[in-house]
This record gives structure tokens, C-alpha cells and sequence, in this order.
């Protein structure tokens, strides 16, 4: 009897429970990671008889690729303006009063399906009490034009997976790539969006603050970014994945990619960025050897994420 | 679609065959085991040693071999293929290990005291349980039947090995009245590190295990009766000398609740219906490893929920069993590398990302005793098979677009004539069946292989492996003399193996690189045993067994795993109430390895036992104390199934002592 007591007793502790919990994957990619899918109001202000509001994921600008809405509202009507001719300028001062700008769209579009203007800027730092960002817009409405500006912050980010970086090219021009997507990878096959964009170097002398011409950037056409992902920790001895694919130019002007995580962790995405001419204008080729206990080697031009 | 048919056929064929012959009564059938195609049953014991573990009784089988990764749970091998080739159950019950490194086989989940026997087929005969390749081995839990005359019956056994200091103790007890029965079983052992030949310890080859059982059966009329069982089984620290981790802890929750339902007249004699769940936990442990560079957490769950239902036919010289098998399993496996900076996040994945397996089956297999002399055995069976992938995104990574469920018809047929002229018998047959491949190989996602030190990756979308058999066998047997020589032939399309992947890199820091399972055009696997045994005096016995495997893939080359030329000879004597034993045995050099699946070239080996053991009453109590010692001359030796050739154990000198009550 004692004995069917004692096995009673084991069976029901061994039905309870599970010794140890499973792993709940949506948690588990979320450990690090933060998905944003609303646009917040990031920025509000107005100038005369106009409300002017910026929303983006978040309601936050971050260092590196942000996507804006912007609508501008006539509080007198009422109405929000659709035909206007907007400019956006992200300017950055710092303490000695350099003045310097990032990859960003200057004449926004218009969204007509959902009533806003659309935009995107590429910070290249945060704010911090010596780098302060400042907005500079115009926009038409009855044949007028109105200017204003207004202090932004931007905060760091904290998401690797949109990590940015800048660099000067072969050609000696000056490069900014800039993770766009996937903002929480997944262990899977993911699509990897990046923005690539070059300075236009001011061919004439500034004219009066702001001048756009000395903040030019355009995104660059019909390049290729190759990519090899790669684990740097020591013990993945290099790990590296398979079915990756090159990221090309699509038609929003972004550069579209696949990046196969085969798990969560620190990667990096080794890069080489190649030109029309097929001449690669930054990154060296990462060994592939499999090396455990040695940090995978990077390319000159990577961009590390974490998830 | 010719299967179907065909198998309709055979279904045709019994109710016409049932039909045609006029209805007999036997006499009175008793509720216990209604067996009308018969099984050999066997003790829990080999002739060297009656405290064994169900690993080293299974051992003792010829088509039996065992892929070893230290002391504890091995893998059987049916007919020389690897464990998803066969079907491996516990009273029909499927249950599956948790463990992506084969660390548990079922076999691992039961213990000797509470098995009656092992049912093992060879081939498409042992389609009975689900779809299957190589055969089954069913596992029979013990069974005590109503009514007995000794109401309580019981043993308790308990031993220690000196080699590897293991202690056991084993107990299980019986109630039978003509209402109820009870079984129960109770079964500890502890073992610490065991020495090879050269008295070397083998490191990490320790283990504790705790098993329980509990059966209890009501008879709720003459002719029927229900039943609930259950087993639990716990092993902790569990050390596998050849792999790079060890275990933690597993635990096995196995229980059903039966239906039998026995008919005195008409076609249907039995009917046996059962459902059952079991849960596996499985956590591997590397912290007893400093040496490691990475320190990895694996656990695993397996969960399976079944249905089986047996109805046995019998008409005059024609029986028949009919069984209806289900079940649904979940399997589950995690992988977290730990960055050497642990407060850095910590690297995760599924190895089984969380792979759903849902069957259905009818099998039916004949039996039809066509004269005193001659019997026709015939079957088949007809599954559906079913995969879906919780986490396909996994299986992208390697396959892309690979779809995240899958489908597959598992057809099976076999037909054997056995024949019986005076002294002789013969018999020929021959089977074909389909099989789908297991989680691993489906679904795996980089589980790391160390005896070929490759990571493997799963393909959703491989074929079944189809099999075509044959077999014969041909023996003599009088009063002193037995002799009996079997052959079987499989010809495998689709052969699934791991194969070089020029794509990924490895991901475990000990891999060389990344095999996919892919399929062979085809492999072929030959078998062949003899078996013989003559009373020299009437209380001296011999036997001996030899037996030899061959197998290759399309290319001709050596498949991995085959069991070299081995022997076994053995001699039993018996005087009064004392009985010796002693036997060799060993392997011949292995010719036949494959270096392509990381295979060497292993020696050849043999193996002296001895044991002694006598039988004497205290009280009323029969007793039997045994000694014995196993690789006496305590030879240093390794054998071609010895994963990452860790060598064996050496000389060990064993005790037991056994009370019946």
C-alpha cells in the first residue's frame, strides 16, 4: 500500500509539471528586440494659422532610419493641406557650431490615399547636450510660402537590427547605409532592407542658413550591396548561413536583400558595396573558414544586430 | 492505389475465408492474454545473467544490435538500420524519445521488472504497430492474469556489479482476484563510472535511474475487463562517455487505460481497445564538461496521445488480427549557446522546431494454417502519416518554401510460408513497405553528430523509403540437436542518410560541417544468422549463434553500422540446484566500415563470460544467488557500434540474489 501511495504521489508530481518551461519563441525574439508598428506623434508645432505634426514609429526619432508622416492643418479651415509644396531639412549643430546634416527625403511626397506627406531622414547621431537636431521646413498655401523651424530630439537606438552606418568610398565619395527592415528578425529567412545614400558635395558657396544645396544627399541608383552575415562570437567559430541573397535596388528606392538567421544572437552583415560598374567602392571579403573559438574576422564594411 | 486495393483484398479475403468454414466452439477462454497469432514470450533474462537491464536482454537477440554512447540507454538496431527504421513500442503504445541525440531510446523508459517479454519481427511482419522498415520491438509490460490461486505474488531482486560499483534493486509485486488485479514494480539503480580493459575509468559514464510502475485491472463482466497502467520513469546524471554532453534529467510519464472485451463464439474473439498519452522530458547537461568551448542548454519534450484497437479473428484453421493504430505527437527540442561573456545574450534555437506527427493506421496480418505441415502468414497495412511544422520558418532556412505540412500514404504488405516436414522446417517470405522519415530526419535543424562530427539538417521534403524484402530460413530439430539458418534481403529505395552539404556552416563548435538527410537511390542490407545448440549430456547444453550483416549503398559503398562476421558460443550446465554457465563471444575484424560516414576500421574482439548461480528455499521463498563475471580476461576492446570508439566496459564481476514469493 505504502508503495502505490509513494507511486500515486510520484505520478501526480510528474503530471503537474514540466521540470523546465519551454522557450516561447514570439518572447524569446523579443528578449532584445522592440517592434514598432504604430506612428506616434513625434513633433507638433505651428506657425501662423497652420498646425504642423510629425508622426513616426513610436512617436520617436532614433539615430538612423526613421520614416515620417507629416500633415500640416489649417486650423482656420480646419483642413489639412494637399497640394502644398513641402521641404524638410534636418539640420545637426554642435558645440562649435558646425553645422551638419543626414541622408533624408527633401521634398516630401504626398500620400493622397492617406492624407499625409511622406518623408524619411537618416540621423546620424543622437541628441546629446553638445549635438542638437533642428527641423527646418517650408511649405506653399495659397501661393504663399512659410518657413519654420523646430528643435527635434533624436534618442539612440536601441534596436541593432536598425543600425547605420557612414563611411567614404573608393571613389571618395561619402556613404551612409542604413537598416530599414526587419525590425525584429526572426530565426528564418528575413528580409533585410537597407537605405544607401551618398552627399552631393556643395558646388557652390552657402547662401543663407538653411541652404539645402549645402545638405544634398541622394540615394544612390543601381548599386549592389553583397552581403555574407556571419556570427563574430568566438565560439560560433565564424558560423555563417545559407540562401542569402545580394541586396538590389527596388523601385521605392530602398535596397531589398534576404538574410537567413540560423539563430538569436550577435551577427554581423559583412558587406560590399559594389557599383554599377561592379567595382566594389567599400568592404573586403570575409574568410569562410570555420574557425571555433577565434572572433569571425569583419569586413571593412559591416553593420553588426543583435536580436 | 494498387496498394489499397491489394490490402482490400486481404480484408476481402479473410471475411470470405471466415465465411466459407462452419462455426465451432471452443472451449472455455479464460480473461487473460488471447494470443491467436502466436509470440514467443520470453523471461527477462539471458542465460548469462538473470539481473539484466533491458538493454543487455535485448542484446541477447541475433537481429538485435546496439549503437553504444556509454553505459546507459542504448540504441537497438533491428536488422542493422538505426532505431526510426523500426517501430518501437510498449504494448503497442508509441512512445518517442525527446532527444535529438538518441539519448533515450524507449527502451530506456522501462525496466526489466516491469516487462514480460520483448515481441520482436523482423521486417514488413511487423507492421502490426505502424509503418515500419526494418521490424518491430514491442515491449510487454507485465500482466497477471485474474483468478490466480496465489493472490499475492511477488520478487525482489537486488545485486551489485563491481565494475562500475552499480547497485539495483528491483521489486515488483502482483494482487489477483477474480475482481481485480494489481501490478506494481519498483526498480532503482546506481552506477558510477565503469573501466575499460586497461583499468582505465571511463569518464562520464555514471547513471541513476528510478523506475515505477503500476497496473490495475477490473473485470467488469465474465468475458471483459478494464485496465489503467502507468509507468514513470526518472533518470538523473546520466553520463554518455561519447557524446559531449551528459544528462540532467529525464522523466517518462507512460499510461493507458484498456478495454477487453472477449467473445466465447462468432468471428470476432477479442477486441482490444486502448488509449493512451505519454510525456518525455529530456534535459541535456554540459556544465560536467569544462573542457567544452560553448556551454549549450538541449532540452527536449515529446508528448504522444494514441489509440489502439485489436480485434482477433479466428476461424478453424484461419486467424486473423486486426489493429487499428493512432497517435499524435508533439516533439520539441531547444538549443541556447551561451556566449563566453554569459551576460551577453544567449544564442537560441529549436533543433525540433516543434514538429507534430499525427498517424493513422489499419494493419491486418493472417494467419492460415493450410495443413498440419504448412501455414500461410499474410498482411498488411495502410497508413496516413502527417507532419506539420510549428516553426516552419526553420525548415526555410535550408529549404526554402518547403510547405509546413506534409502528407504521406505509408502502404505495407508480407506474405511468408512456413513448412514443417518431420524434423525440418523451412519457410520463405517476402514484404514491402513504406516508411516516412522520422523528426530528425524531416525536420532537424543543425543537431550535432558526434561520431561523424557533422550538423545535421532535416529535409521536410524527402521521399518514403521504400523497402522490398525477402527472407528464408531453414532448420532442423530432434531431441538434441537444433539447428536453424536465416536470411533476409533488403533492397531500400529512397535510403535516407546525411549527405555533405556544400551549403551553411557548422553551428556546434566541435562540427567539421553541415550533412542534409538526403535520400539514396537506393541501399541494400543482408542478413544472416545461424543458430544452433546440442545437449551434449542431459545436463549439458551448448549453443551457439553466428551472424553476419552486409550493407551497402548504391554506389557499393559500405553503409555505416553494419555488425561485422560475430559469435557466440555458449555452455550451460546443470547439477541439482546448481546451474554454470559460460559463453564467448565477439566480433571478427570489421572489413566492411565506412570511412565516408565516420566510421574506422574497428579489431576484432572476444569476450569470455562465466556465472554461476543456485537455487535454494528460505522458507517458503525460492531464492537464486548468482555470481558471474562478465570480459573475465578483461579485455580492452571497443566494438564497431561503440560510438566514437570508447572502449567497454573491462572485467566485471556480478551479484545478484533473487526472492520469489
Amino acid at each position: 500500500m505504502k508503495k502505490s501511495i509513494f507511486l500515486v504521489a510520484a505520478i501526480l508530481v510528474a503530471v503537474t509539471s514540466c521540470t523546465l518551461d519551454k522557450t516561447d519563441y514570439e518572447s524569446e525574439i523579443s528578449t532584445v528586440v522592440t517592434e514598432h508598428f504604430e506612428y506616434l506623434e513625434v513633433v507638433s508645432f505651428t506657425k501662423n494659422d497652420y498646425q504642423i505634426s510629425i508622426q513616426a514609429l513610436n512617436g520617436t526619432f532614433y539615430k538612423g532610419y526613421n520614416d515620417f508622416r507629416l500633415k500640416i492643418i489649417n486650423t482656420q479651415t480646419n483642413e489639412s493641406l494637399n497640394t502644398s509644396e513641402i521641404t524638410f531639412l534636418p539640420i545637426s549643430t554642435n558645440y562649435n557650431g558646425n553645422n551638419s546634416s543626414g541622408p533624408h527625403r527633401y521634398n516630401l511626397n504626398y500620400n493622397s490615399t492617406e492624407d499625409y506627406y511622406s518623408g524619411y531622414a537618416v540621423f546620424t547621431n543622437e541628441s546629446t547636450d553638445s549635438e542638437n537636431w533642428k527641423l527646418y521646413l517650408s511649405f506653399t498655401d495659397n501661393d504663399e510660402t512659410y518657413t519654420v523651424d523646430e528643435n527635434i530630439i533624436v534618442e539612440a537606438q536601441t534596436n541593432m537590427n536598425l543600425n547605420m552606418t557612414s563611411f567614404t568610398g573608393s571613389d571618395g565619395e561619402q556613404y551612409f547605409i542604413a537598416l530599414v527592415a526587419p525590425q525584429k528578425p526572426k530565426i528564418a529567412q528575413n528580409e533585410l532592407v537597407a537605405g544607401i545614400y551618398t552627399y552631393n558635395p556643395p558646388s557652390n558657396d552657402a547662401g543663407t542658413f538653411p541652404d539645402a544645396s549645402q545638405f544634398s544627399y541622394s540615394e544612390v541608383t543601381d548599386y549592389t550591396l553583397l552581403l555574407d552575415p556571419r556570427m563574430p562570437e568566438p565560439s560560433m567559430g565564424n558560423h555563417s548561413s545559407l540562401n542569402n541573397e545580394d541586396l538590389t535596388q527596388q523601385e521605392d528606392g530602398l535596397y531589398y536583400g534576404i538574410v537567413n538567421y540560423t539563430m538569436t544572437g550577435n551577427w554581423t552583415l559583412n558587406f560590399r558595396m559594389q557599383n554599377q560598374f561592379g567595382e566594389i567602392l567599400k568592404g573586403t571579403e570575409v574568410s569562410t573558414e570555420f574557425t571555433p573559438g577565434i572572433e569571425g574576422a569583419r569586413s571593412e564594411l559591416y553593420i553588426d544586430i543583435l536580436f | 492505389m494498387k496498394f489499397l486495393t491489394l490490402i482490400l483484398l486481404l480484408f476481402a479475403g479473410l471475411f470470405i475465408q471466415a465465411q466459407n468454414t462452419e462455426k465451432k466452439k471452443d472451449s472455455i477462454i479464460a480473461l487473460s492474454e488471447v494470443k491467436l497469432i502466436s509470440v514467443v514470450k520470453k523471461k527477462i533474462e539471458t542465460d548469462m545473467k538473470m539481473a539484466v537491464s533491458v538493454d543487455e536482454f535485448l542484446a541477447s537477440s541475433e537481429n538485435i544490435s546496439f549503437i553504444k554512447r556509454g553505459a546507459y540507454a542504448w540504441e537497438p538496431l533491428l536488422n542493422n538500420m538505426s532505431s526510426e527504421r523500426s517501430t518501437i513500442t510498449i504494448d503497442g503504445m508509441h512512445v518517442f524519445g525527446a532527444c535529438t541525440d538518441k539519448m533515450d531510446p524507449i527502451t530506456s523508459y522501462v525496466e526489466s521488472n516491469n516487462l514480460s517479454a520483448i515481441d520482436i519481427k523482423s521486417g514488413q511482419e511487423g507492421n502490426m504497430h505502424g509503418a515500419t522498415v526494418a521490424g518491430s520491438i514491442d515491449l510487454k509490460r507485465k500482466s497477471t492474469p485474474f483468478g490466480l490461486s496465489k493472490q499475492w505474488n511477488g520478487a525482489y531482486q537486488t545485486g551489485f556489479e563491481f565494475n562500475n560499483k552499480q547497485f539495483f534493486n528491483l521489486a515488483n509485486t502482483s494482487y489477483s482476484s477474480d475482481k481485480f488485479v494489481v501490478d506494481g514494480s519498483l526498480a532503482f539503480r546506481n552506477a558510477e563510472n565503469y573501466s575499460d580493459g586497461n583499468n582505465d575509468d571511463v569518464e562520464h559514464s555514471q547513471f541513476t535511474k528510478f523506475n515505477a510502475s503500476l497496473g490495475l485491472a477490473y473485470k467488469t463482466s465474465e468475458l471483459s475487463s478494464v485496465k489503467l497502467e502507468a509507468i514513470y520513469d526518472q533518470a538523473n546524471d546520466v553520463g554518455y562517455p561519447a557524446l559531449p554532453m551528459d544528462l540532467w534529467l529525464s522523466r517518462a510519464l507512460i499510461t493507458s487505460a484498456t478495454y477487453k472485451q472477449v467473445f466465447e463464439k462468432g468471428l470476432f474473439r477479442a477486441l482490444d481497445t486502448k488509449i493512451y498519452f505519454n510525456a518525455i522530458e529530456h534535459y541535456m547537461d554540459d556544465t560536467t564538461r569544462p573542457e567544452n568551448l560553448v556551454h549549450m542548454d538541449m532540452p527536449g519534450w515529446s508528448t504522444t496521445y494514441g489509440l489502439l484497437s485489436k480485434a482477433n479473428i479466428k476461424k478453424n484453421r484461419f486467424s486473423s488480427e486486426i489493429q487499428l493504430n493512432a497517435y499524435n505527437n508533439l516533439s520539441t527540442a531547444e538549443m541556447r549557446m551561451y556566449p563566453q561573456d554569459r551576460s551577453e545574450r544567449s544564442m537560441f534555437a529549436y533543433s525540433w522546431p516543434g514538429v507534430t506527427t499525427t498517424f493513422a493506421g489499419l494493419s491486418i496480418n493472417n494467419s492460415w494454417e493450410m495443413s498440419e505441415k504448412s501455414q500461410l502468414n499474410f498482411g498488411g497495412s495502410l497508413g496516413v502519416n502527417y507532419n506539420h511544422s510549428k516553426y516552419v520558418e526553420f525548415n526555410w532556412i535550408f529549404h526554402p518554401g518547403t510547405p509546413q505540412d506534409k502528407t504521406r500514404l505509408l502502404p505495407s504488405l508480407h506474405a511468408g510460408y512456413q513448412l514443417d516436414i518431420n524434423k525440418f522446417n523451412f519457410s520463405v517470405g517476402g514484404g514491402y513497405g513504406h516508411r516516412a522519415p522520422s523528426v530528425s530526419e524531416g525536420y532537424g535543424y543543425y543537431i550535432y553528430n558526434s561520431f561523424d562530427r557533422y550538423d545535421y539538417i532535416g529535409n521536410p521534403d524527402l521521399d518514403n523509403e521504400i523497402s522490398y524484402e525477402g527472407n528464408a530460413s531453414a532448420g532442423y530439430k530432434d531431441d538434441k540437436f537444433s539447428i536453424q539458418a536465416s536470411v533476409n534481403y533488403f533492397y531500400i529505395e529512397n535510403y535516407i542518410i546525411g549527405r555533405i552539404l556544400s551549403l551553411g556552416s557548422p553551428m556546434n563548435y566541435q562540427s567539421i560541417g553541415v550533412k542534409g538527410y538526403t535520400s539514396l537511390d537506393y541501399s541494400t542490407l543482408f542478413n544472416f544468422s545461424l543458430n544452433g545448440s546440442y545437449s551434449i549430456l542431459d545436463n549439458l547444453h551448448w549453443k551457439g549463434v553466428l551472424t553476419y550483416a552486409r550493407g551497402k549503398d548504391e554506389n557499393e559503398n559500405n553503409l555505416p553500422f553494419i555488425r561485422p562476421l560475430s559469435y557466440q558460443t555458449a555452455l550451460h550446465y546443470q547439477h541439482h540446484n546448481l546451474s554454470f554457465q559460460t559463453s564467448i563471444n565477439g566480433d571478427l575484424e570489421q572489413i566492411h566500415y565506412s570511412p565516408e560516414y565516420g566510421e574506422d576500421q574497428t579489431p576484432s574482439y572476444t569476450i569470455w563470460n562465466l556465472s554461476a548461480d543456485y537455487t535454494f528455499r528460505i522458507k517458503d521463498y525460492k531464492t537464486v544467488i548468482q555470481v558471474g563475471a562478465e570480459n573475465v580476461l578483461n579485455a580492452y576492446y571497443s566494438t564497431y557500434a561503440d560510438w566514437g570508439n570508447i572502449p567497454r566496459m573491462g572485467r566485471n564481476i556480478f551479484t545478484s540474489l533473487k526472492f520469489n514469493f
